[in-house]
């Protein structure tokens, strides 16, 4: 995005933090998964961290927020704590979903974070339902349905947008598209264009999913106008997934160019240029996460396993 | 929890009103909306005039009562959603056969949501559908598929055969915070029968006893209940007929004491018989209670293969309590049943 941001610095040292959390988070999962210390699948959202940061910042804890299988990424970002995270992960039942859920399935209902799904599509529509409930009570909360691009060749993607037009529901569709549907890309797998089928539906922006800066910005215009009963929104963001689809390697189909594709490089190089924040600040905020990475770490690998006797309860 | 003040149950129907088996659904919806704000129905043609068979005409909230597109997949994932958002819905579907449709929703999110996470959340949905024969209506308007769902862990499967049933499991089931398939033949909707004005819960998963006997063990649910009793009434047969009125979780207790007097099992299942409900009482029965059975069981039901239309056809595939009551004769005669 070329157009000029105005941000504060703590909000740029929030939005910085948010997604070197995920980045540190994912790295240290992906360095130990060959360890086979998290017996789980795990999809890594590497280099779309300015998607989860930019859009959850604006989400509150009420507002309901559905996630499909690739889910770390926006699950910290909207409130989930690295120790249920790891803990889940490991396994244990100190995870948020007491090891019954791992990777593809968290859960925290206190920060909005109703439960997330292995099928993709589905949840969209839970996340539409979130809408209805809200509507039907009259409370001020949104329905989010975040998913990728492969999700908008399932039928349950339309059939919610219908819906959610049809009842101009306070729902905030977020596009993840990261080009590829497993190692399809999305040549192969869509005929049509994202933008123009949401925009049947209801009103869409198109945002460059690795500037922290712009989706934050797009993401604040859309939940305003959603909060104000203006029905729902679609956020196209477009990013890239360095990863393989699922596990611990690096994706050798998508070609990354750091400088442009990597969104903590891009926020960190504007809160530098633009004197909001010194490089000394940004070394001591990655020390302070990767601390309480290995906290989480330490939190998981002491906590205890499920005994057997509970798939009996 | 409003719910917990009305946690009152019937052992049997007290008072002399009659009504139907559709009004009685209705009663239970009116008095479930009534009761409680967050219970709202949703479903494909669900605020038409018709009401769904009349089961849901002219409710007092109508407000709570919402049409949606045929988008039966979505819109089972939209019931979801809203239970985790603190409603109480109740998705209706004409036909169980369009409820197929989303099987996605139901079996991998409806199901499994409360497994997922540990057990952690409430998932209040109640999800009914119309199943059964209609009037020709061939193999996708009559299909029934009450053990298919049974198949999946994390649904209850309730399947009520009279009006006192009806309203009770109905308001049980949306009192329930696990998801609950309720499905109602549309053959007992004219049935009419003793259900009380007030507000009345029955427990998911305690059988009825419609008729004792002790020569044979009849198990039947649904519209097959009904018509076993029609069968072991209008031949005076000397017959246990148990309806477990919920098929998931199921009353085996039950049913194995009955089977421990009598020696003999049948199992009238209105539904495909491979691994089928029938199935499952007759496996169950035979590992818990070999001994007792003094002849091998007996399953009736539909054959394996789609509903005709013909009415010809239609008189071959569906059992009636005629055949019923000849294949409880022969069974009591010593004869050997096919299944």
């Amino acid at each position: 995005m070329t157009r000029p941001h105005t941000i504060t610095r703590e909000r740029g040292l929030r939005l910085l933090r948010t997604m070197r959390t995920i980045r540190q988070a994912s790295e240290r999962i992906a360095a130990l998964y060959p360890t086979n210390v998290m017996e789980t699948p795990v999809h890594l959202c590497i280099g779309q961290e300015a998607v989860a940061a930019g859009i959850c910042h604006h989400l509150q804890d009420r507002d309901q927020l559905f996630l499909g299988h690739r889910t770390h990424g926006p699950a910290m970002a909207k409130g989930l704590g690295l120790r249920p995270l790891f803990a889940e992960l490991y396994g244990r039942t100190t995870g948020c979903s007491r090891g019954f859920g791992g990777s593809m399935h968290l859960y925290d209902p206190e920060h909005g974070l109703p439960g997330s799904s292995a099928i993709v599509g589905g949840s969209i529509a839970l996340a539409v339902g979130a809408g209805l409930a809200a509507q039907l009570q009259k409370q001020d909360f949104l329905g989010v349905a975040w998913f990728g691009d492969a999700a908008t060749n399932a039928g349950v993607c339309y059939e919610s947008m219908n819906f959610a037009a049809l009842r101009g529901l306070p729902v905030l569709f977020v596009c993840e598209d990261n080009g590829y549907s497993n190692v399809m890309p999305k040549s192969v797998h869509s005929a049509h264009d994202i933008e123009t089928l949401a925009k049947v539906f209801m009103p869409t922006v198109a945002v460059d999913g690795t500037d922290a800066l712009a989706t934050f910005a797009a993401a604040g215009e859309a939940i305003a106008s959603i909060r104000q009963g203006g029905g729902p929104r679609f956020l196209h963001c477009q990013t890239k997934r360095w990863m393989k689809h699922q596990g611990h390697e690096k994706c050798d189909i998508v070609t990354v160019d750091r400088e442009r594709d990597c969104p903590i490089h891009k926020l960190e190089a504007f809160l530098r240029g633009s004197g909001l924040a010194s490089g000394a600040e940004l070394a001591q905020t990655a020390c302070e996460i990767e601390a309480a990475i290995d906290d989480a770490i330490a939190f998981a690998s002491a906590s205890p396993f499920p005994t057997p006797e509970l798939l009996e309860a | 929890m409003p719910w917990s003040r009305f946690d009152r149950t019937y052992e049997a129907p007290t008072g002399g009103r009659q009504i139907t088996y559709c009004d009685a659904l209705r009663e239970g919806i009116e008095q479930a909306m009534s009761h409680d704000p967050r219970v709202f129905a949703i479903g494909l043609d669900a605020d038409d005039k018709f009401g769904v068979f009349g089961s849901m005409r002219d409710l007092t909230h109508k407000d709570r009562v919402l049409g949606t597109p045929i988008s039966e997949n979505a819109m089972t994932g939209v019931a979801l959603g809203a239970a985790l958002s603190g409603l109480r819905p109740i998705h209706v579907h004409l036909r169980v056969d369009f409820m197929l449709t989303a099987m996605d929703q139901i079996v991998n999110y409806v199901a499994k949501w409360q497994d997922m996470f540990g057990r952690q959340g409430k998932v209040p949905l109640v999800i009914r559908a119309i199943v059964g024969r209609g009037w020709g209506c061939g193999a996708q308007h009559s299909q029934t598929l009450h053990g298919w769902f049974a198949h999946s862990p994390g649904l209850k499967v309730v399947t009520p055969s009279t009006p006192y049933d009806a309203t009770g499991l109905l308001l049980a089931s949306i009192a329930d915070d696990s998801p609950v398939v309720f499905l109602e033949h549309r053959w007992l909707y004219k049935n009419t029968g003793e259900v009380p004005s007030e507000l009345y819960t029955l427990p998911l998963g305690k059988a009825n006893v419609l008729h004792r006997g002790e020569r044979l063990t009849v198990v039947a649910n649904s519209l097959a209940a009904m018509h076993a009793l029609t069968a072991i009434e209008q031949h005076g047969l000397d017959v246990d007929l148990i309806d477990p009125r919920t098929i998931k979780p199921l009353d085996l207790d039950n049913i194995i004491a009955s089977v421990q007097r009598t020696g003999r099992l049948m199992v009238v299942d209105y539904d495909f018989p491979f691994g089928g409900f029938g199935a499952e009482v007759v496996a169950a029965v035979t590992e818990r209670s070999f001994d007792a059975l003094r002849q091998p069981p007996v399953r009736l039901g539909f054959p394996d293969r789609g509903m005709p239309s013909s009415g010809v056809l239609e008189r071959t595939y569906y059992p009636t309590p005629e055949r019923l009551a000849q294949a409880m004769t022969s069974m009591l005669l010593g004869e050997v049943v096919r299944s």
